[in-house]
């Protein structure tokens, strides 16, 4: 097993066969990983890249060849699906990552449902789709991560959120309603990129922490709609990351329903006990991405080291990064994995 | 234990159990009986609330728990002010936001929603606010505090704009400036020149109250 490619890798990883090493990733999405280092070295930028199926994927691979991390990722933020599914978004700085300006329904009973297929529609989420096609053709072996905002973190950015996070309480049956509606649009779009050379799906749902909707709450509707788009995506034989952000020790019964083929969680997480705990949970993670930002490149490589001994199976930053992470510290990390 | 008790007792219990249909029926009793509406504020919402954030803190309860108990106390709250001969005075006013560049609002939210369960008076410029608006509406409307809650380490910096805006324009010393969110610390907070730090909203309340 010499000579394994980065796909093969990451697919053996996921897929629980046996590999030389734990790949080492950075999803894109919510984690991405197009840090200011890297941008300001090749003049490729953000918020430019967001829109510009070509600008993408110069970015996507720069972002592969400065990191180190084994992987493609795109898109570069978490608002593609809510912006096509119609809120407003300000698409932020070099520095800082786009955001919701203003979520499009005030309350789930003013949900407006557009056909399926609307978040592929857009301009936006077509050159995901394209970038994803060229770097996936380009680079047959490099795997493309095709990164989906996940249903309670896309519902939320439609539906004010506060409104929305006691709306999941008080009017459960439009909740699930507008939920299910959004993750059929999600499905649709993640098939897109699975059938354009997306060898992985992620999805990560912040708004879905258990610190956030405690575990009633977690199971009756991130679990439910997270294995619903799971389920869909495994369809079509491409394997599926989720990644849940926080403290998730209050949610771990629950965790264990998840029908992904990795978990990936923050590193207030001990990978390896939860690895005990979940029995067949294959993980991914989970280096502090605080450490990743603020800590020296010799710390940081001696922490990635230790990972490397606890059995995870996808080494990766345990959240989102910060843009300012400096490109010399991925490098200890993505290194430290390498070298094995 | 009186009628009116065992109404504001029956209150703070549809507050907890966030049963709006309950909650509406006792205001409205309590108004047509007569009975004190300052009371049943204090011993029916306040306690209720007081109950729901012991809950959050022990997380028995969660936000989606918080925000539907929150939302019928100000339902009963709205009714019950009608039979208040003078608005309550206020403990303090507060403006509050997100700073610029962040729109992680969901703690900030909760932390207002305490501040004025605990009687402040609050200005919630939401999220994503220059430093510029912030000091505007603070100048504006006489605020006492400034608080301001960042969740990443990117905008941190944003908070620290603020401050030394402020004392360009020679308005340091008109707020106090408490700070928090993930992103910042206690000692983050004494190296920008805040005047405070507060790690939840429960603390955050116990650090107003000492102002
Ligand atoms: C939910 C969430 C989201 C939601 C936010 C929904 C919303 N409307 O708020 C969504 C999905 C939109 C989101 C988006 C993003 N997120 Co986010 N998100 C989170 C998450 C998982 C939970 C935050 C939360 O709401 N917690 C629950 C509340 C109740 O807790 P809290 O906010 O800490 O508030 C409490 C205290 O801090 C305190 N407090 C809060 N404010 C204040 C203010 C004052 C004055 C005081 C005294 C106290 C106080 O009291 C509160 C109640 O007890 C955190 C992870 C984490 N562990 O914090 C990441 C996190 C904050 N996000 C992160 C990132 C990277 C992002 C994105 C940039 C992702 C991307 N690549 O696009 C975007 C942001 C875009 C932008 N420019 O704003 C990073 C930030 C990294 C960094 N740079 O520091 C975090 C830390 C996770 C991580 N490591 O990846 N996110």
């Amino acid at each position: 097993m010499t000579d394994i490619s980065p796909k093969e890798r990451l697919d053996r990883a996921l897929l629980g066969k046996p590999t030389d090493r734990a790949p080492v990733v950075c999803p894109g999405g919510m984690m991405n990983a197009a840090i200011v280092d890297v941008m300001n070295k090749t003049g490729h930028t953000l918020p430019e890249a967001h829109h510009d199926a070509d600008k993408m994927s110069d970015l996507a691979f720069d972002v592969y060849e400065n990191t180190g991390f084994e992987n493609f990722g795109i898109p570069f933020c978490m608002t593609v699906e809510a912006e096509a599914l119609g809120s407003a978004v300000d698409f932020g700085s070099l520095e800082c990552e786009p955001k919701i300006q203003k979520e499009i329904f005030p309350s789930v009973h003013d949900a407006v449902y557009l056909p399926i297929g609307a978040i592929e529609k857009t301009l936006r989420a077509g050159s995901v789709i394209q970038a994803i096609h060229m770097l996936s053709a380009k680079h047959l072996d490099v795997p493309v991560i095709g990164s989906l905002t996940g249903p309670i973190s896309a519902a939320a950015s439609l539906i004010d959120p506060m409104t929305f996070l006691k709306q999941l309480r008080r009017e459960k049956e439009t909740s699930h309603k507008v939920i299910d509606y959004v993750v059929n649009q999600l499905i649709s779009y993640a098939k897109l990129m699975a059938d354009n050379g997306a060898a992985v799906i992620s999805i990560a749902d912040p708004t879905a922490t258990g610190e956030i909707l405690g575990p009633k709450f977690f199971d009756e509707y991130a679990v439910c709609y997270l294995n619903k788009i799971t389920d869909a995506i495994h369809e079509i034989g491409v394997p599926v990351i989720i990644h849940i952000c926080g403290d998730v020790r209050m949610v771990k019964p629950q965790l264990q329903k998840l029908h992904g083929d990795v978990l990936s969680v923050d590193a207030f997480v001990e990978l390896k006990q939860l690895k005990t705990e979940l029995g067949e949970m294959r993980t991914m993670g989970n280096l502090s991405t605080y450490l990743l930002e603020f800590g020296k490149a010799d710390e940081i490589f001696n922490q990635a080291k230790h990972l490397t001994t606890k059995g995870i199976d996808v080494l990766a930053p345990a959240c989102g990064l910060s843009t300012s992470t400096p490109s010399e510290n991925i490098a200890a990390f993505t290194t430290a994995v390498k070298e094995g | 234990m009186s009628d009116a008790e065992r109404l504001f007792e029956s209150l703070a219990r549809a507050i907890i159990d966030a049963d709006e249909t309950a909650a509406v029926q006792l205001s409205e009793t309590i108004l047509a009986k007569g009975f004190d509406s300052a009371k049943a504020i204090e011993r029916g919402i306040s306690v209720g609330m007081e109950k729901v954030g012991d809950f959050f803190e022990k997380s028995e309860y969660f936000i989606p728990d918080l925000l539907d108990c929150a939302a019928v106390a100000e339902r009963a709250t709205a009714i019950l002010r009608k039979g208040l001969a003078k608005e309550p005075v206020s403990r303090g006013k507060i403006v509050m936001g997100t700073i610029f560049g962040d729109t992680h609002d969901i703690g900030k939210n909760i932390v207002a929603l305490f501040m004025e369960a605990a009687g402040y008076k609050v200005l919630d410029l939401g999220k994503d606010v220059s430093a510029r608006r912030f000091i505007d509406a603070a100048v504006q409307w006489k605020a006492d505090v400034l608080a301001i809650s960042t969740l990443m380490t990117t905008t941190r910096g944003n908070i620290q704009n603020v401050i030394e805006q402020l004392r360009l324009d020679g308005k340091r010393e008109s707020f106090l400036i408490l700070i928090g969110g993930r992103a910042v610390t206690r000692e983050f907070a004494q190296t920008i020149g805040a005047d405070g730090y507060a790690e939840n909203a429960a603390e955050t309340i116990r650090l107003l109250d000492k102002f």
